[in-house]
């Protein structure tokens, strides 16, 4: 067995708001190969390499490096240890030069270096791995995948041994992943031991020589790349216990009520998220979006909800073009949306009525434009009753609720005057087990009084246990869409993983 | 269940208490390091804290007046605020409501015009402002710090130059006595008319504030910008509309100052010059409610005021009586610090403890 790189024992992270996001994960990494880290959202990848990075500090474990026990104070002693991490957002100054850069993060560590000394060495370095950098060109003016060259680059110049790419294909076009393939086994061969994280089954089987599988913070497997296919990766990464089935009336639905035609849409980067979707939901079923999160689900609720201009495409709810109302129109003609934030969905200041209230607003207004407070309490405690939120007073201010009860009253205020669609965003995450039950139930029951539902979920469970369609998405494309029983837990897992299944 | 609602209720009450002890304790602290203070510079402590505490207290009339001012600046900062504005811009706003109203009383002789006339050019500079913030993404710190310079130096140059009294130059004309506000007198004691209509005013605030369709949009869009968008409201329009208020409340600071109170605008703005900054103070303190800042302008009145008899009769420095309302502000602040380090404390405790 050859030597270890990194070596975490018994790794615990326990927030302060008592998320639990690892729950005793070993994780080793041999000197000089690639190990992929492969996990869906909320596996706790992504916090077992910040612990890794010296960002934050493990609850409980133990951190080697090199066989050297290490207790990291920040990220700075982590680059003193020869760890580098890349982010999937940079973190360049866009209006400053590449070399300015560079020396910008050089003079952190080393001081009173001068700048024709970092060109030399970036030089030397550029060499070495074999790929080039324009020195002098401003980082904002340079694409993406030059862009997280220098990411690279920074980390080399500081000598890292251990380089962390956190999802760093996920920004990238397809071209420009080839091209960052090539530098990593071009790193490889120079020694560098490499930790890749990512949810792409078909980049984790090319480029890794081992992987790790983490599910809800627990180490599932860790197995040779060579001694897998994409479809057993697929099932350790989702596969999971019996799930509980709900009933649920066998129906028929025929009406279309939501069309959704060639819709693009951009996220806040301004990057394509959602890329010529195109849907149809009928009267009284549930439809379910499953995909990793950040394959633009956010950008398609929002833009159905009216909240994100859309590019190109159109959005039909029964049969008129809303694709330009503004939100509260389309509240008014019957759309209902759950986002998948309850930051976003609820005021956590403002109290208990204020938020019952919130969307529905200008059903609250009297003479002029006041208030009437105590209708609006009425409806509050008609809701909090209705929908089983625990209230201490009708006064409190949400944020002192649990996040079920916060859950439920947002949900429950959605629901409450029998919308026709509801987009439901994630209406489950984060809660426990009764309440996600409740809120499930909740949604088919509504679903038997006909109304339609486009569920959007990261939740495999829920996908499945709620929907009559399955649709998946993939980089802001549907991959797949058919009944449940056309798909396996395994061919999910593929398709959410983008790959294509015949 | 009973049993357990009305455990949290005496659980809220004695909320109420702790918080009645951290105040009385913040400020006795205060007072400590002030008489401290007073003690090093080689003053008499116990006479220069009476000063401070009970100067203002001499004329009670007086204390409100000046307390209406920095009530009205408050609302003009406060407003704001609340849909996430930093109107530094009350002085300004507050100097350009005097000017209006003092011409348009000389002009028209009207009390009631030349109020309102204060309160629209203050609002219409809010809106200036607002726009300015919303369209062309100026920042409202930049825009309003520098009308402040403009608006001040356009004040004195039309009181010196057009405006000034022949009789007395270093003043302008005065309000003409049908467009004056007057006193009250209650047995004895004799109020200017200001303070009860300031209070009218903030009952106006606190009513747009919190039951109107405007002030939920207001708070709704300052607290989370981006629920207030999903919720349908719009926090560009929400801006724009507190803006206008506080400019408004501003604008009225001024008039109610030429038209109740000094009847005329000196030259150098002597009578107005930093309220619109102390209505700073005076919103952060009062919490940015209406109700709390009544309660935070007389306080920083009484500071002010005493800090004057400090002044006078212990022959301080300002920046001594300055330095002392200041510890005691800073005193007050420091429950907050308090409860903030408290629950940074608790949550490492739980990272630390934090297996199951």
């Amino acid at each position: 067995m050859s030597e270890l790189a990194v070596e975490m024992r018994n790794v615990w992270k326990v927030y302060p708001d008592g998320t639990i996001a690892l729950r005793g994960v070993d994780f080793s990494v041999r000197k000089g190969e690639i190990h992929g880290l492969l996990g869906e959202n909320g596996a706790g990848k992504t916090t077992l390499m910040r612990i890794l990075y010296g960002e934050i500090r493990p609850s409980r474990g133990e951190i080697r490096v090199f066989g050297r026990k290490v207790s990291f104070r920040g990220p700075w002693d982590a680059v003193k240890n020869g760890i580098g991490m890349v982010y999937q957002h940079f973190s360049l100054i866009p209006s400053f030069t590449v070399l300015e850069n560079l020396y910008l993060s050089l003079t952190s560590i080393k001081k009173g270096i001068s700048i024709d000394y970092v060109r030399k060495l970036a030089n030397e370095i550029m060499s070495k791995v074999g790929f080039e950098v324009p020195l002098d060109a401003k980082v904002e003016g340079l694409a993406i995948g030059v862009q997280q060259r220098v990411e690279i680059l920074k980390t080399l110049m500081r000598n890292a041994k251990i380089l962390i790419l956190d999802e760093p294909t996920s920004v990238l076009t397809p071209i420009e992943v080839e091209e960052l393939f090539k530098t990593l086994i071009r790193l490889k061969r120079l020694g560098i031991t490499i930790i890749f994280i990512s949810h792409k089954l078909k980049e984790v089987k090319r480029i890794t020589d081992r992987v790790t599988v983490l599910r809800k913070g627990r180490v599932v497997g860790v197995v040779d790349t060579r001694e897998v296919n994409e479809a057993d990766l697929a099932k350790m990464m989702v596969g999971r216990e019996v799930f509980l089935r709900l009933k649920k009336a066998p129906i028929s639905p025929k009406e279309p009520i939501l069309v959704v035609e060639d819709l693009w849409v951009k996220d806040d980067r301004g990057l394509d998220a959602v890329r010529g979707i195109s849907l149809t939901l009928k009267k009284g079923e549930i439809l379910g979006i499953a995909g990793i999160q950040g394959n633009g689900q956010r950008e398609l609720a929002e833009a159905i909800a009216g909240l994100r201009p859309v590019i190109r495409g159109r959005i039909l709810l029964e049969n008129e073009d809303i694709t330009n109302l503004p939100p509260y129109l389309r509240y008014r003609k019957g759309l209902s949306y759950i986002p998948d934030s309850r930051s976003v969905g609820l005021i956590l200041d403002l109290n208990v009525i204020s938020n019952s209230i919130l969307t529905k607003l200008r059903d609250f207004v009297g003479k002029g434009t006041t208030i009437l407070w105590s209708k609006a309490r009425e409806f509050a405690g008609s809701l909090t009753r209705r929908f089983n939120v625990v209230v201490e007073s009708l006064n409190t201010p949400v944020k002192y609720l649990s996040g079920g009860n916060q859950q439920k009253l947002m949900v429950g205020r959605e629901v409450a005057v029998l919308p026709k669609v509801i987009v439901a965003s994630e209406p489950t995450h984060g809660l426990d087990v009764s309440a996600t039950e409740y809120i499930r139930s909740l949604l088919i029951k509504l679903r038997e009084m006909g109304v339609a539902i486009l569920l959007i979920s990261s939740d495999l469970d829920e996908i499945l246990q709620l929907s009559d369609r399955i649709a998946v998405i993939y980089e802001g494309k549907i991959m797949a869409i058919g009944k449940p029983q056309d798909f396996t837990l395994e061919k999910l897992g593929l398709l959410m993983g983008g790959v294509k299944v015949e | 269940m009973n049993k357990l609602s009305s455990l949290l209720r005496g659980w809220r009450l004695s909320e109420y208490v702790v918080i009645a002890v951290e105040v009385c304790g913040s400020i006795a602290l205060g007072i400590g390091i002030a008489t401290l203070l007073l003690y090093t510079l080689g003053f008499d402590p116990g006479k220069g804290i009476t000063l401070l505490l009970g100067g203002g207290f001499t004329d009670l009339d007086y204390l409100l007046s000046r307390a209406t001012f920095i009530m009205m600046t408050g609302l003009a900062f406060s407003i704001p605020l609340m849909a996430g504005l930093f109107n530094i811009g009350g002085e300004g706003q507050m100097y350009l409501g005097g000017l209006v109203s003092l011409l348009t009383a000389i002009y028209t002789g009207n009390l009631f015009l030349a109020l309102i006339a204060g309160g629209i050019a203050g609002l219409t500079l809010g809106l200036f402002i607002a726009v300015l913030r919303v369209y062309r993404g100026v920042n409202e710190v930049i825009s309003s710090i520098m009308l402040n310079w403009t608006l001040y130096y356009l004040t004195i140059y039309l009181v010196t130059n057009t405006f000034y009294d022949p009789l007395a130059p270093h003043e302008s004309i005065k309000v003409p006595q049908s467009a004056r506000l007057g006193l009250i007198s209650i047995g004895d004691f004799k109020l200017h008319i200001i303070f009860p209509i300031s209070l009218v005013f903030i009952l106006l605030a606190y009513f747009v504030l919190y039951h109107t369709k405007i002030g939920f949009e207001i708070r709704a869009s300052g607290l989370a910008p981006k629920a207030a968008k999903y919720a349908g409201l719009n926090p560009e329009r929400a801006m724009i509309y507190a803006m206008c208020l506080g400019g408004f409340f501003g604008g009225i600071a001024g008039s109610l100052n030429v038209l109740g109170f000094t009847y005329y605008i000196d030259t150098l703005l002597t009578t107005m010059y930093g309220m619109g900054f102390d209505g700073i103070g005076v919103a952060l303190m009062g919490r940015g409610h209406p109700i709390g800042i009544v309660f935070s302008s007389v306080f920083f009145s009484m500071l002010i005021i005493g800090g004057q008899s400090m002044q006078m009769v212990l022959n301080a420095p300002k920046e001594v009586a300055d330095a002392l309302s200041g510890i005691i502000i800073m005193a007050l602040a420091l429950p907050y610090v308090y409860r903030m380090a408290l629950s940074y404390l608790r949550a490492r405790r739980m990272i630390a403890h934090g297996d199951h």
